[in-house]
């Protein structure tokens, strides 16, 4: 029969082609991506339930199953370094679809983990970061806004670290106490001088 | 009336005071009183904060859960950003020990300690649920009713999704929501791909502004194709992006909608009575007068 000529032989060539990344992988990038994200790639058997469901795969090369396939794969180096990793906007839509109750999702965000610990990250991110540093806030009240509060009757700053910056201190223990106010400063100056 | 801690976020007081200033007018009228949480900051930002490290995102939600502890109070908060935050750290340090240890190894350095003694809500959800307020108390608080006027939901993804972890049943067709609108007297209006997200999380908004838009824009077709009047949502962020980024998809792309967004305690609070001025409707990017002339 056609279909299966010279089948044994195309098969063992095929497995016998260990070409195929082996240098390139590490077995425990498929752990840690597997501890830190609490979800089971290995599992995944590439249906592409995610990226069919993926609100960025269809304007842009981002597809989540093959980040998934490359942590079961163990391809550290293609996932951390492709800038396609930055392009997941977190929906959680391939999570709720996976056959397999993967969470790609949480994939992605053990992936971005492990690509920041290498200082690869967008400076808006790390901007996010320095904001918080100093007010609280992530995205700060400004005057037009204050003034608008009082119209409203509501206090010109909310009753967050706005209005109490006492609490500051404590946010500040907590970044200074992962380094990431240092990191980030770092990082951002390197970029932009 | 219940009392809950009033977890603010940053959006919703830096950016839409009306929707704070609606959350607790409207919910006061349905026995709910909202309480000032002092010294909360940014829940933090889970898209931003999750990605870079997990463990400061753990801690920074941690602290500001501590401070609700130390209220005695329940949160209830208005964005489904900080319900992701607030909510799903508080779920994984009540059931991770190794997590929480960790926490409260870090907040031991600022004398607190998280115990995992209070439970985090949405407040879409307590005024949805019959045992708390329900669709008949907000229909007979209507003084205003929103008659005539079509309205499609957006339910955004944090609130609901992953559908395991939570308690909201299925994210793939909702409807409580549009319950929720029609108690108002609109028309709640369907539209082609609801649940698709609003292109702004993850950091994506701030990593490539043009691909989160163009998620927006395919939503906006959409929203058009229906003939809705305005779009209704339960997350200032999501408000940010559909209503703010209407005016950058002008810019960017050449094409407008002039859709009004409202958040959902805009909207009661406008059925309740408040008037635009209240709401500090003029604050949005996108004129809510076409809306306002149908309703007022
Ligand atoms: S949906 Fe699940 S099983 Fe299918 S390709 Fe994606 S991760 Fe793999
Ligand atoms: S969570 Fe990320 S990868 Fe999954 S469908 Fe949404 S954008 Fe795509």
């Amino acid at each position: 029969m056609a279909r299966t000529k010279g089948y044994p032989e195309a098969l063992e060539k095929k497995l016998a082609d260990t070409r195929l990344y082996e240098d390139e992988r590490h077995p425990e990038f498929t752990k840690t991506v597997e501890k830190i994200s609490m979800t089971i790639p290995h599992m995944c058997y590439q249906c592409g339930t995610c990226t069919a469901s993926c609100p960025s795969a269809p304007r842009s090369s981002y597809r989540i199953r093959k980040f998934v396939r490359r942590a079961l794969l163990g391809l550290e180096d293609e996932a951390l370094t492709d800038p396609d990793l930055w392009l997941c906007t977190t929906c959680y839509s391939c999570t709720d679809r996976c056959p397999r109750d993967i969470a790609p999702t949480d994939v992605i965000m053990a992936m971005r983990n492990l690509a920041f610990k290498r200082d690869i990250i967008p400076v808006n991110f790390l901007k996010t970061v320095q904001a918080i540093y100093t007010s609280g806030h992530g995205v700060p009240n400004n005057d037009v806004n204050r003034a608008a509060r009082k119209k409203l009757g509501l206090p010109a700053d909310p009753p967050t670290t706005h209005r109490f910056p006492q609490y500051i201190k404590g946010i500040q223990y907590i970044l200074d106490y992962f380094e990431l106010k240092k990191n980030a400063d770092r990082i951002v100056k390197e970029r932009e001088g | 009336m219940r009392e809950y801690a009033f977890f603010l976020g940053c959006i919703a007081p830096n950016r839409y005071p009306g929707a704070e200033s609606a959350s607790y007018k409207a919910s006061e009228k349905l026995g709910i009183k909202l309480l000032d949480l002092e010294g909360a900051s940014c829940c933090p930002a889970p898209g931003a904060f999750g990605s870079i490290d997990l463990n400061v995102f753990y801690a920074m939600a941690a602290r500001n859960l501590v401070l609700a502890e130390q209220m005695k109070k329940d949160i209830a908060l208005v964005c489904n950003g900080c319900y992701k935050s607030i909510w799903e750290v508080n779920h994984k340090l009540k059931h991770n020990k190794e997590l929480r240890d960790g926490v409260n190894e870090v907040l031991k350095g600022i004398d607190m300690e998280f115990k995992g003694t209070i439970d985090v809500w949405h407040l879409a959800e307590l005024l949805y649920d019959p045992a708390i307020v329900g669709v008949q108390k907000i229909r007979d608080s209507v003084k205003v009713p929103l008659t005539g006027t079509r309205i499609a939901v957006h339910y955004g993804c944090h609130l609901m999704k992953p559908r395991k972890e939570r308690h909201f049943g299925t994210t793939e067709h909702p409807t409580w929501m549009e319950e929720m609108v029609a108690a108002l007297g609109a028309e709640p209006v369907e539209y082609r791909n609801k649940m698709l997200c609003c292109g702004a999380g993850g950091g994506v908004r701030g990593y490539d502004l043009v691909h989160s838009l163009d998620i927006t824009n395919e939503k906006l077709i959409n929203l058009k194709e229906a003939k809705v009047d305005a779009l209704t949502e339960i997350c200032p962020f999501c408000q940010l992006q559909f209503d703010r980024g209407q005016i950058e998809i002008q810019e960017k792309f050449g094409v407008s909608y002039n859709l009004p967004v409202l958040h959902y305690c805009e909207l009661l609070g406008l059925a309740q009575g408040m008037t635009p001025q209240e709401l500090a409707l003029d604050l949005h990017g996108i004129s809510c007068e076409p809306f306002l002339q149908k309703v007022l």
